[in-house]
């Protein structure tokens, strides 16, 4: 233990090595919020969805808002750290496990929404039983499956020297390293095993993280219904799902930097590079938004024009326009900016950011069920305090699973910051001398 | 600190086996579910040709996976040092 720490990276060691009481406690109020969810779940499991704001025309309400949203966030990781991994990008050694994380548990509580929507969830086998592939509903069900299977694979893969070294130097969880490290010491043919599996994983997790959010789009676009009715869903979903996901990495960046302390590995520049990202992504959002409205306000279909005067004017106008306001003018106003671009200012983009998009869901189911082609009477949707228990339990599930699993792994990928610092400098010089090129061409030209 | 031990006591190694055995079990759900779905698109000509191609895209994935994390199983565990 006094060899660990005089190693230089004790810091990513100790949440797992010391106690904290704040840590305690926080396990503590989640944990109970995570049982008030269950309580008020079981309640709903017993009376029925009575028990929820849902009624006969808006009857996606809370949890599927939740469950899109959820699965959205979940693109930051394995996309982020698959892309960074594979453009071999130096900065992305402290943040790619955080990424991974997230988006292993955002996925389990994600994928759980569908069944809680359901008033008897034991019907969700039916989609074993009798399901039809002909339903976008069941390919959302492969697709989310596939997807959680690839990001816990790669989540993982990466962990298992991390694991060996807790085996080596710690005297916690002993047996759970030892099962999960294989063997792992780091010989040079088990190093190759380690590269060869992540790089193809890096390049099967790409496509199905962005088949995922296509197809989760495909359960809106695919209907006739007005407001869903539109080809641009797919890539419109995609870059809401890495925006949101990229806003909710860096608050869960600057929130463990301070609470554990990883100032010297999760750095100023860190954090300017993936606000770049931000900007972008709010750019895009702006972009595709703008497309989405253009294009069913210039066609002035008459349905389609009563959804649309609903979100811009109507019942949904406040939630609308604060959207547009969190989604894309704070964070391009404070992201444009180089003096607000500051960890401070990134945190209130994210935060905004991560608002606004779980608004934007809200934008794209409620209002288009609120207006059914159907000449039937629309009653409003209004959450009940069911609806909103089990979306602060999903909440508090997530921040609950993130802080569990960084007492037992490590945050920040131990072997790949002393890889970088072992062979990170050698190898991007050398890649550079490969980019650049030769000095001497004229001279042997001649 | 003393030399890592890389050889399993037993309940590790049961473990260990009985991953990879949860693994492949899964996979093989998966394609007795997605074969269930086919047979019953076939039965109900139900979009036989959209649950054909699924099948297709979603199987080999499955099946990629499992097979990548029992590489790196089996390759950890076959270039370990022995104790």
């Amino acid at each position: 233990m006094d060899a660990l720490r005089k190693d230089p990276d004790y810091t990513l060691y100790r949440p797992i090595l010391e106690s904290d009481r704040r840590f305690y406690w926080a396990i503590g109020f989640l944990g109970a919020v995570v049982v008030w969810a269950i309580v008020m779940y079981i309640r709903q499991l017993v009376y029925g969805l009575g028990v929820t704001g849902l009624n006969r025309t808006v009857t996606w309400g809370f949890y599927i808002i939740n469950f899109v949203f959820f699965i959205g966030v979940s693109h930051a990781g394995t996309l982020i750290s698959a892309i960074l991994r594979l453009s071999q990008a130096e900065w992305r050694r402290p943040i790619t496990r955080m990424a991974e994380v997230i988006t292993a548990i955002v996925l389990a509580i994600g994928g759980l929404h569908p069944i809680i929507d359901l008033g008897r969830p034991d019907r969700v086998l039916n989609v074993f039983f009798y399901g039809r592939l002909q339903s976008p509903l069941l390919w959302d069900v492969t697709a989310i499956s596939l997807y959680f299977t690839a990001s816990t694979v790669y989540l993982y893969v990466p962990l298992i020297p991390d694991i060996a070294l807790l085996r080596d130097h710690t005297t916690k969880f002993k047996k759970l390293y030892t099962w999960l490290s294989w063997g792992y010491v780091g010989t040079e043919r088990q190093k190759h095993v380690l590269e060869r599996a992540m790089s193809i994983l890096m390049v099967v997790v790409i496509p199905v993280a962005v088949s995922v959010h296509t197809v989760i789009s495909y359960i809106f676009s695919m209907t006739l219904q007005s407001g869903w009715h539109s080809t641009i869903f797919g890539p419109y979903f995609v870059t809401g799902a890495i925006f949101s996901g990229t806003a909710t990495l860096l608050v869960v960046m600057i929130f463990f930097r301070k609470f554990y302390h990883l100032e010297n590995y999760l750095k100023e520049i860190h954090f300017q590079y993936l606000s770049v990202l931000l900007l972008v992504f709010a750019l895009l959002w702006g972009y595709f938004t703008f497309s989405e409205f253009l294009t069913g306000i210039y066609g002035n279909e008459p349905m389609e024009m009563r959804v649309i005067q609903f979100k811009f004017s109507g019942a949904y106008a406040p939630f609308f326009w604060m959207m547009v306001l969190l989604n894309f003018v704070i964070p391009v106003i404070i992201l444009a900016f180089k003096k607000l671009k500051k960890i401070p200012g990134i945190l209130v983009a994210s935060f905004s950011v991560i608002i606004g998009m779980w608004l934007e869901r809200l934008i794209i189911i409620v209002p288009s069920l609120s207006n059914p082609r159907l000449p039937v009477v629309s009653e409003p949707y209004i959450p009940s305090l069911t609806e909103w228990s089990l979306f602060a339990g999903g909440v508090a599930a997530f921040c609950m699973m993130f802080l569990l699993f960084s007492k037992v792994f490590p945050l920040i990928s131990i072997w790949e910051i002393k890889d970088g610092r072992a062979e990170g400098l050698e190898a991007v010089k050398e890649r550079l001398e490969s980019y650049l090129p030769d000095t001497d061409v004229a001279g042997e030209g001649a | 600190m003393s030399e890592p031990k890389t050889n399993p006591s037993g309940l590790i190694f049961f473990l260990q086996i009985f991953s990879i055995s949860l693994i492949w079990i899964m996979v093989v759900s998966v394609i007795t579910w997605i074969l269930n779905l086919i047979s019953l698109s076939r039965y109900l000509h139900d979009a036989q040709n959209a649950t054909l191609i699924i099948s297709l895209v979603v199987l080999p994935i499955f099946t990629l996976l499992a097979g990548i994390l029992t590489y790196v199983f089996i390759g950890i565990r076959k270039a370990r040092p022995h104790d």
